[in-house]
Parts: structure tokens; C-alpha cells; sequence
């Protein structure tokens, strides 16, 4: 069959991530924020070559788990998380935090004046353009060339092989 | 006569020919390991359509040439889904059909009505360690295609659409087609 999948929502919002992941049982108690990007710890106390924003340390993950992070791109935050974590907290808890996260972002969203709705606007239209530029990056990179149109709101990039 | 969707997309370039109105189907009996559309599996109610409902809104979409049935399992359906292949084909549209079963496994009359309707089929299970990518409308090598009426031949699985994004205005994508894993990894999976 032929595939048919809904990608997470980009999460751009550092408060609403961090209420999504209070949701989740990381509260503010368990989460790191940090200005510059910390290193992520390992099981055994060794120091990670990945580095993120928002930490949350491997003791609150679980025994033996590792340090889950998220790193800002330009795309939304990405998640860092282990292969030893990923039966636990990969996509399926990923999809979950996303949820919680898509509430916050609505109800925040609902609470703002008109002038912080603009700049969200504005914000939310250089996401979309991030992603875009992001689709063709990945395209190009894998030997694919991207033929582009939109429908209404919704920008639909069709991939095709390059055959040279 | 209802059919139990999962969802249908009305523009698509990478399931079958041209552009094409997409239906998927709930409900699979075979559930390949590894299919992209575990989601379709389960005989649940999920989005239930009269045929003449499905078969007037495929009509309703201006510019496409065909419909693509898949799931899911479209021969679950046969009946229901041969009614509105008749339909859309008496409109002029092409009809391109993917199933998990063998062209030989589809031997009830509802599912021979359904593959008379067919133009194209794509057959075979998704076979996970045979996956592969670049092939034409199939995700594993096992995988075949049976041209059952002379609209479309070989000529036409060359330079087509392999893989489709829909990036909606809150920036989340989603994904059509036959996607390389490197193409649609979640963040912290790659």
C-alpha cells in the first residue's frame, strides 16, 4: 500500500513545550532550560557530544536512561533521545508530548492581543517557509527533484527521482 | 452500499498515474510487518460513506484522471468499492488499485468485480526485508504490477512521483507515496 503519514507538528514555542512536558510528568522541577546548549549526560555519568536547551536528566528518564534533550533548528525543536530510551520515550511518547503541546499552543494562542498574534502570524509563516526549504534540502540531498504547487493554503511538493 | 474509510486525499501525483483522487480504506486482514498504515488495519468504524457520497466527491475534483483505491485492504471492500470504480469510470477516470493479496488469492465474485473495474493493480504483500525504494508504485520487490486494461502501460511508471509532501499553514507535513525512510525520519530518529 501506498503510505499515508501525518509528521508531528513543528514545536516552536519553548513555554508550551515546557507545559507539554509538565503534562507528561517533567515539570519545571525536572526540566533544564539554558540559554547556551548543554551537554547531554550518559547512563554512566560520560559526557555527550549532543547538546541541547532543555535537558531533562537521565535520573528523572529512568534507571540505566540517558539524558533526553531538545535543541532549537529552524524547523522546531528536535528532539535527542537514545536508542536505549527509544522504546519508552520514541514516537509514540513523541506523538504524545506533541499533543499536549498542539493544546497549549492553541490556548495560548486564544489568550494573546491582536499585536502578539501578528508576530505569531509572522512566526508561524517563516516555520512553513523552514519547513519547505527543509523538504527540498532533504530531497535534493537524497536525488530528488521537487515539483512544487499549492492548493489553497496547503503547499504540495511532489519528489521524483532523478534519473542522470 | 457504504464503504469504512480512513481517509481519502482528493489530489495526489505519487499513487498511481497522473494526479488522482486517493482513497484508503479501513480494515486489513494481512497486516504486513513494517506497513507504513498500521492505522488501517483494524475493522473499525472510521469514516463510513454511501457510495454515492465517495463517488460524488471524487467527481466533484476537477482535474484529476483517476481514482486509487488502497487501505487498508481494498478487497474487503470489493463490492462496494467495484460500485463506485463502475461509476467514476463511466466519468471518464482511470481506476489504479494496490492490494496485499496475489493476483490468484482474489477469486470471490465481489473481488473479481472489483479487479474488472481495475485498470492497473499492484499486488503481493509488503514483504519488509525485500523493501526497497525506487520501484514504481511498490514498496517491496515482491511486489508486482498487473496492467489489466491497455490505459496505461510501462511507459508510464517512468518519472513519476515517488513521494508526496502536504505542508499545511501550521507548518505540519504530511506524507503520501513511497517515502525513503531518510525522507520522513522523526526528529531524534535520525
Amino acid at each position: 500500500m501506498s503510505a499515508y503519514m501525518t509528521l508531528l507538528t513543528p514545536m516552536t514555542d519553548e513555554a508550551c513545550l515546557l507545559a507539554a512536558l509538565a503534562d507528561l510528568g517533567f515539570d519545571a522541577s525536572k526540566v533544564e532550560v539554558h540559554t547556551t546548549p548543554a551537554n547531554l549526560v550518559g547512563f554512566t555519568g560520560d559526557r555527550r557530544t549532543e547538546t541541547a536547551n532543555i535537558v531533562i536528566r537521565q535520573r528523572y528518564v529512568g534507571p540505566a536512561s540517558n539524558d533526553i534533550g531538545f535543541r532549537p533548528t529552524p524547523t522546531g525543536y528536535q528532539a535527542i533521545v537514545s536508542d536505549f530510551d527509544h522504546p519508552r520515550f520514541g514516537g509514540a511518547w513523541l506523538s504524545q508530548l506533541n499533543g499536549r503541546y498542539c493544546s497549549h499552543w492553541a490556548a495560548k494562542q486564544e489568550r494573546l492581543a491582536a499585536e502578539e498574534r501578528r508576530r505569531l502570524e509572522e512566526e508561524r509563516a517563516r516555520l512553513v517557509e523552514a519547513q519547505r526549504q527543509a523538504v527540498h534540502e532533504r530531497a535534493k540531498k537524497m536525488g530528488y527533484r521537487v515539483q512544487e504547487t499549492r492548493e489553497g493554503e496547503t503547499i504540495r511538493l511532489v519528489l521524483v527521482k532523478r534519473t542522470y | 452500499m457504504r464503504v469504512n474509510l480512513a481517509r481519502t486525499l482528493p489530489r495526489s501525483a505519487a499513487n498511481g498515474p497522473g494526479e488522482r483522487f486517493v482513497v484508503w480504506v479501513q480494515g486489513c486482514p494481512l497486516a504486513c510487518p513494517g506497513c507504513w498504515n498500521a492505522d488501517t488495519w483494524a475493522f473499525k468504524r472510521r469514516d463510513l460513506r454511501s457510495v454515492d457520497e465517495l463517488t460524488a466527491n471524487i467527481l466533484a475534483t476537477e482535474g484529476i484522471e483517476g481514482v486509487t483505491f488502497t487501505g487498508g485492504e481494498p478487497f474487503t471492500q470489493a463490492r462496494a468499492l467495484a460500485e463506485v470504480a463502475r461509476r467514476v469510470k463511466v466519468a471518464g477516470l482511470s481506476v489504479f488499485v494496490f492490494t496485499g493479496y496475489e493476483l490468484e488469492e482474489l477469486t470471490s465474485s465481489g473481488q473479481r468485480a472489483l479487479l474488472a473495474e481495475a485498470d492497473v493493480l499492484v499486488a503481493g504483500r509488503y514483504v519488509e526485508k525485500e523493501r526497497a525504494t525506487g520501484l514504481a508504485w511498490r514498496g517491496s520487490a515482491n511486489q508486482s504490477v498487473h496492467f489489466i486494461t491497455d490505459r496505461y502501460g510501462p511507459g508510464d511508471m517512468i518519472g513519476i512521483g515517488e513521494v508526496e509532501f502536504h505542508l499545511a499553514r501550521d507548518g505540519s507535513l504530511a506524507v503520501t507515496g513511497f517515502p525513503e525512510a531518510g525522507l520522513v525520519a522523526y526528529d531524534g530518529d535520525e
